[in-house]
């Protein structure tokens, strides 16, 4: 479970980019967080790994609060954690059997675990085929894949999604999360994925928050997306 | 083993920084490895003029035995002597006999009364050679000292600039690769930005992000001792007729192989606790992770 209690973020520039959110999010809940450019959605996914702490409120990650943890047991937070970032973060000198792999390199798994969890992961996106290329090699819809993959390899309590599918076209868009659907489906993780995508969310009939100017204005489950 | 694999593969794809880092570790403890072999080898030296006798005392004619003995033991009572031997005329006369015992000529023209008694003296350190020295020949009834006081001045004088020297130079250049070390690796840092950004997100210790860059910087130490220590050792062995003409009696050669495998593991040591403070300062300086 993931609460923010009144918290407000508040960019060193004087930016406000959050102000009084209050929210929680169950296990094994999927949300969306949507709002226009600059609402703050990027920066309330930050505040859950601790990329970024809030100025004042305070989260709550299965009840502990993640800016009383101290700096050495970050890592531990975020191995809980799997993200994917609105910039993907692969690295291009590496392929995607490689970028799957950095999260259990770095959880110490011997090279023959890593093999068959990169592996089953791979499947579970459809991206076999492409283990070996690099990501400039890849499509859009690839490239969101495989950042996916990376996020959820190493079984994280809690998926955070970023504009997953940036600019994809709307079918290709539809698969990505139909994937991170499946995911929520057989783990029963959190995810939560921010996104503007308004198809997307009306397709999908998950739990919404809308953010505007760095506030919740609404929350609704099984929501929609209203533009107006 | 895949940490060792993956700095390999980094040496691998910029190898002038590596070489450059590589290359000013080997110099300094080139350099290193030539003043601890110019100070062991003058060590050598002093302990070998150490172990004769290097002051003689040569009495006038008409001194008794007696009174030699009592200089003798006045000389030991100062602590500094290590051995005193008396010599009397008949023992110099079989020693001058058996010295010259091919040349008819000489033996027959000396008899124990033409050589004079002596003791030779042999220091316990070869620094006391100038005050055992000014003792003898304060008795007047000392006719004449031989010492080789210049030779040993010289020889402690020479040791103690070798080692002032070497504290200099291979301090300078120590920094010099340390400071080198920093800035490749602070290099390597920089040029890694995003992977360190990436594992730091998905939760990797700062020991796990560091670990690599450790092992490089200590790396470079290792390599560049084994290169210094394998250069040490053909020039030893190159020069070595040369060396020992210059030694004479000294014999050093051939070197106990143990040596050359202390001198790298001391020398690899070092390099390497250099090459991991380099790291760390680096870390320290150009890791900006949270
Ligand atoms: N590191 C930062 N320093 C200063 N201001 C920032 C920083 N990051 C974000 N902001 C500002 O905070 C506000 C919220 O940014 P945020 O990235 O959370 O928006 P967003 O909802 O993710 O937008 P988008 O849909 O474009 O990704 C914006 O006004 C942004 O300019
Ligand atoms: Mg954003």
């Amino acid at each position: 479970m993931i609460q923010f209690e009144q918290v407000t973020k508040k960019y060193p520039n004087g930016q406000i980019a959050l102000e009084d959110v209050d929210l929680t999010i169950e296990d094994g809940e999927f949300l969306f967080v949507v709002g226009p450019s600059g609402a703050g959605k990027s920066t309330l996914l930050k505040l859950i790994t601790r990329e970024t702490s809030p100025t004042s409120g305070q989260i709550l990650f299965n009840s502990q609060s993640i800016s009383r943890i101290p700096g050495g047991k970050i890592p531990q937070l975020r191995r809980k954690i799997g993200t994917v970032f609105q910039d993907f973060k692969l690295l291009l000198n590496r392929t995607v059997f490689e970028n799957v792999a950095v999260p259990l390199e770095v959880l110490g798994k011997k090279d023959s675990e890593i093999e068959k969890e990169v592996s089953a992961v791979l499947e579970k996106v459809d991206l076999l085929e492409k283990a070996s290329s690099f990501p400039a090699q890849l499509s859009g819809g690839e490239v969101q894949r495989t950042a996916i993959a990376r996020a959820i390899v190493a079984k994280p309590e809690v998926l955070l999604a970023d504009e997953p599918t940036g600019d994809l076209d709307p079918k290709t868009a539809r698969e990505v999360v139909h994937v991170l659907e499946k995911i929520n489906d057989e783990d029963k993780n959190i995810i939560v994925m921010a996104t503007h995508n308004v198809q997307i969310v009306n397709h999908f009939k998950k739990r919404v928050i809308v953010l505007e100017k760095g506030k919740i204005i609404k929350d609704e489950k099984e929501g929609k997306y209203e533009t107006d | 083993m895949r940490q060792i694999k993956s700095t390999l593969k980094l040496l691998r794809r910029s190898p002038y920084q590596a070489l450059a880092a590589a290359l000013a570790m080997s110099l300094t403890f080139f350099i290193a490895s030539i003043f601890v072999i110019l100070i062991i080898g003058g060590q050598l030296v002093l302990n070998y003029i150490e172990q004769r006798p290097q002051v003689i005392a040569f009495f006038k004619d008409d001194v008794s035995e007696a009174k030699i003995n009592e200089i003798a033991s006045s000389i030991k009572s100062t602590g500094l002597a290590r051995e005193v031997k008396y010599v009397s005329k008949e023992e110099a006369l079989a020693i001058y006999r058996e010295r010259n015992k091919d040349d008819p000529l000489l033996l027959e023209s000396v008899s124990a009364d033409f050589l004079p008694a002596s003791i030779d003296i042999s220091v316990k350190k070869a620094a006391d050679i100038d005050q055992i020295t000014k003792i003898v020949k304060g008795h007047t009834e000392v006719e004449r000292v031989i010492t080789p006081e210049n030779l040993v001045e010289q020889l402690v004088k020479w040791t103690k600039t070798i080692r002032l020297g070497a504290v200099i130079f291979v301090s300078t250049l120590a920094s010099v690769s340390f400071l080198i070390i920093i800035m490749v690796i602070g290099m390597r840092i920089a040029i890694r930005r995003d992977e360190v950004s990436i594992m730091n997100l998905v939760g990797a210790t700062r020991w796990y992000i560091s670990r690599p860059f450790f092992i490089e910087g200590a790396l470079y130490g290792i390599i560049g001792a084994s290169i210094a220590v394998i250069l040490v050792y053909a020039a030893l062995l190159f020069y070595s007729p040369n060396i020992q003409e210059f030694l004479g009696p000294i014999q050093v050669f051939p070197i106990n192989p143990l040596f050359f495998v202390y001198l790298w593991a001391g020398e690899a040591l070092i390099a390497a606790l250099v090459g991991i403070i380099g790291a760390a300062i680096a870390l320290f300086r150009y890791l900006k992770i949270r």
